[in-house]
């Protein structure tokens, strides 16, 4: 049965408009319309100057994350049919807009890369893969599903007030995943690029990324465990402490 | 171990490290000072005197004011940073808050060893 909803969208064009304004629309669905991704194509069916990202349809690329409702998610995995209406669509916050729902992950992208989101392993390469055991790989699961939205990252407060400086929790998630990696040799390298103080500690554990997470991630716990390498990194680092030279003694 | 990681070589750790530290030594003295207060239950001036007389109490309370004092100008200063993009504006804020805490700890040094 066709279904009337009410959506009402965040719409700015730079070469048109001075500012952005909100447009309301009145879609009839079809039966088989059932995410928000569906309603946005019936919409762009009428009006093809709304624009946004998609790919996969299935919430595996993490290209439509947008601001639903007041709260960040992916338009293909969200059901029409838990949404209150007018369904009230802004790009995610924090981001500057290149066009309607469509922001510029440059930034993100930076702060991702800073982190060297690699296998950093000085060994010659081995004839076969590079073996772990079940444990091991075990400790990736939570970490490695992540689809890079962009959701956790722009929905976090000390991202909003610090862009240029917070790593922000996507990419902090992504530097705990290699850390954690027993195949990685880099793990003080890691650490050390964390440690000015904005980069890592602007986290004050408001967890909205864990709240906004499609994937239903912990980034703000792999933060917390990175604080924990870190004491661990730092209490065993014998070399060039200022402290025990200071005091001459062996252990605090 | 603990010094070394409060030292200038951990910028990033050491002010999130100590803020847990100082947060520990305000609420271990709060438990005791509570127990305290509901053992002695001090309701005079010269009780009120009997109750902070020991040194150990206050010394106790001197490491709190200290650790209040780190805790609440680590606490101000993130606040601050986050919600004061002009940097005039935030330094003027930032030196008012350094005053008011040497202030504040100056008193309770005055409070605690003058009276």
């Amino acid at each position: 049965m066709a279904k009337k909803m009410k959506f009402s969208i965040y719409r700015f064009n730079p070469d048109i408009d001075k500012k952005p304004y909100m447009q309301d629309y009145d879609i009839e669905l079809e039966d088989s319309d059932q995410m928000l991704l569906d309603a946005l194509l019936r919409i762009k069916d009428f009006d093809d100057t709304l624009s946004l990202r998609k790919s996969c349809r299935e919430g595996v690329c993490g290209s439509d994350s947008m601001n639903i409702n007041g709260k960040n998610g992916l338009a293909c995995v969200t059901k029409l049919s838990d949404l209150e209406e007018p369904v009230v669509l802004r790009p995610m916050p924090g981001l500057p807009v290149i066009r309607d729902l469509v922001v510029d992950m440059t930034q993100f992208f930076e702060h991702y890369n800073s982190v060297k989101p690699y296998l950093i392993n000085n060994d010659a390469p081995p004839e076969t893969e590079r073996l772990q055991s079940p444990e091991e790989r075990a400790k990736l699961d939570g970490l490695y599903e992540c689809i890079l939205c962009g959701a956790c990252t722009t929905s976090c407060p000390s991202f909003w007030w610090n862009p240029e400086t917070f790593v922000g929790p996507a990419g902090l998630m992504q530097a705990y995943r290699f850390m954690s990696d027993s195949r990685d040799q880099a793990l003080e390298e890691r650490l050390e690029n964390l440690e000015a103080p904005d980069r890592l500690y602007r986290c004050h554990n408001i967890m909205n990324c864990v709240d906004v997470c499609p994937k239903k991630l912990n980034p703000s716990l792999a933060i917390a465990k990175i604080k924990d390498l870190k004491i661990k990194e730092a209490a065993h680092t014998k070399a060039a402490s200022p402290a025990r030279k200071l005091f001459g003694i062996k252990r605090l | 171990m603990i010094l070394e990681i409060l030292t200038k070589r951990y910028p990033g750790l050491r002010a999130w490290l100590l803020q847990r530290l100082t947060g520990l030594v305000i609420a271990i003295y709060s438990i005791g000072f509570f127990v305290r207060l509901l053992v002695l239950q001090p309701n005079s001036f010269e009780a009120w005197h009997a109750f902070f007389d020991p040194c150990w109490l206050r010394i106790a309370t001197l490491l709190m004011w200290i650790s209040l004092s780190e805790h609440a100008w680590l606490g101000v200063r993130d606040v601050l940073k986050d919600y004061v993009p002009n940097v005039r504006v935030r330094t003027v804020l930032t030196k008012l808050v350094a005053i008011v805490l040497w202030l504040y700890l100056a008193w309770a040094v005055w409070l605690l060893y003058s009276l």
